[in-house]
């Protein structure tokens, strides 16, 4: 142990820095303020995780829901709420399920009901798309171990795009993905004062279809790289028509919305169109 | 409370820095180095004082923020050192201890798991539960590390209590 007395003693003859000690101090100032700041940042965390629980409670209490939209303020805003959300998971896939639904008269409970039925028939299409896939996995020589590192996945999810007093445009996402990913899309508009869905004809006038297809080009040809636009000889835009996809945005225009390959490559992936009304 | 607990952290800061020093300094060798390490530790222990939960471990749970800050120092220093191959003799694959020189050079030459324990039994005086405590490594792997490091010193253990 005596060897350690020295070894210790030289030690501790390092000698220390004069500034030793304002350092010290600035590093007991600096921890102060940052402390602080933590403080405060998690306070702030508090109040968004508030708010984040006010609109979780509006979207599973039926009457803290409807207490809100007789809020005038809020009314507005509650009109699309979330009714079904679970997620679903066995061996074979996982199902997870955020639907939309629409309340305030019978034209939404419509809406409603036909939102659950696609939102039922895309569940039931991405398990048998996963079952036909697990047959044909295990049938070409597939083990059961290599079918475990699958991540499949059927999903519904959705977006609100705008929403006014009267109108609410939304969007309902619906996903397969084994290994390859199939995706839907569906967009609804709807005036909730007319009770009716809206269609470009009602956003832009009688002529609607040339104010699409101009509009359209002239954003194709004005494009930083107009060759990822297919040309129309090659099965490229030609016309929309009432199939055609759109929502109506924040500034109250109509975009429209076509699926990956359909006008572009697919790295375009969705390609939209804002059209100035 | 929490400026009773704040008063005591400042103040144990302030009257132990020579010795938070001399560690850093064992560690980087370098007087900048070891002078950065100890401002920001202290930065970062007034920081995340909440964590202190007993002042009476104050002690360790500063320790242990001062060696994560060296040893994170010492770990990014050799993300960016270069070392050219000729720099490096054959002889130091093997055994990278030199035989010759004082003890404390020979603890300093120790690698950084074995020689932080070695420092914080015999020269900060800690019981090897607080250097474990202070390494986040179990009481067992401590004892072992400590075995191994005093062998290597050629240290006689004789008279050195393990426990």
């Amino acid at each position: 142990m005596k060897e350690f007395e020295n070894a210790r003693m030289e030690y501790e003859e390092t000698p220390v820095p004069e500034e030793l000690n304002d350092r010290v101090q600035a590093g007991i100032r600096q921890g102060k303020t940052n402390r602080v700041r933590r403080i405060w940042k998690r306070r702030l965390g508090t109040v968004a995780a508030c708010f984040v629980v006010v609109v979780g409670a509006l979207n599973l209490s039926p009457t803290v829901a409807a207490a809100a939209a007789d809020v005038p303020v809020l009314g507005g805003l509650f009109q699309v709420l979330t009714v079904r959300s679970f997620t679903n998971e066995n061996e074979d896939r996982t199902v997870t399920v955020e639907q939309p639904g629409v309340t305030g008269s019978d034209f939404a409970a419509q809406i409603d009901a036909e939102i659950q039925e696609r939102v039922d028939a895309k569940i039931a299409e991405g398990e048998q798309v996963i079952a036909e896939y697990k047959d044909a996995f295990f049938a070409t020589g597939g083990t059961q171990e290599d079918w475990e590192q699958h991540d499949n996945k059927v999903s519904v999810t959705y977006e609100i795009k705008s929403q006014s007093d009267t109108t609410v445009s939304f969007e309902v996402d619906s996903t397969v993905s084994i290994a390859n990913a199939y995706q839907e899309r569906t967009y609804y508009n709807l005036d909730l004062a007319e009770n009716k869905e809206l269609t470009l004809a009602d956003v832009l006038g009688a002529d609607w279809v040339n104010i699409c297809n101009e509009s359209i080009k002239a954003q194709m040809a004005a494009a930083e790289e107009p060759s990822v636009y297919f040309e129309e000889s090659m099965g490229g835009f030609s016309t929309v028509d009432e199939t055609t996809g759109f929502y109506i945005n924040e500034a109250g225009n109509p975009v429209v919305v076509f699926p990956p390959y359909t006008v572009a490559i697919g790295a375009m992936g969705y390609v939209e169109f804002e059209i100035s009304k | 409370m929490a400026k009773i607990r704040e008063e005591v952290l400042t103040t144990f800061l302030v009257k132990e820095q020579a010795r938070f020093y001399r560690l850093a300094y064992s560690y980087l060798k370098n007087r900048e180095e070891a002078l950065d390490a100890v401002q920001t530790a202290v930065c970062r222990a007034l920081e995340k004082q909440d964590s202190l939960q007993k002042p009476d471990a104050v002690r360790t749970w500063f320790y242990r923020i001062l060696v994560n800050v060296c040893t994170d120092m010492l770990r990014q220093r050799k993300r960016v050192a270069f070392v050219p191959p000729e720099a490096l003799d054959a002889g130091s694959y093997e055994d990278p201890l030199p035989t010759d020189g004082t003890l404390a050079q020979r603890v300093d030459a120790l690698p950084a798991e074995i020689g932080t324990i070695v420092k914080l039994r015999f020269y900060e005086d800690l019981s090897l539960k607080e250097i474990s405590a202070v390494t986040g490594v179990s009481l067992s792997t401590v004892k072992t590390r400590l075995y191994t490091g005093l062998k290597k010193l050629r240290v006689s253990l004789e008279g050195v209590k393990l426990t």
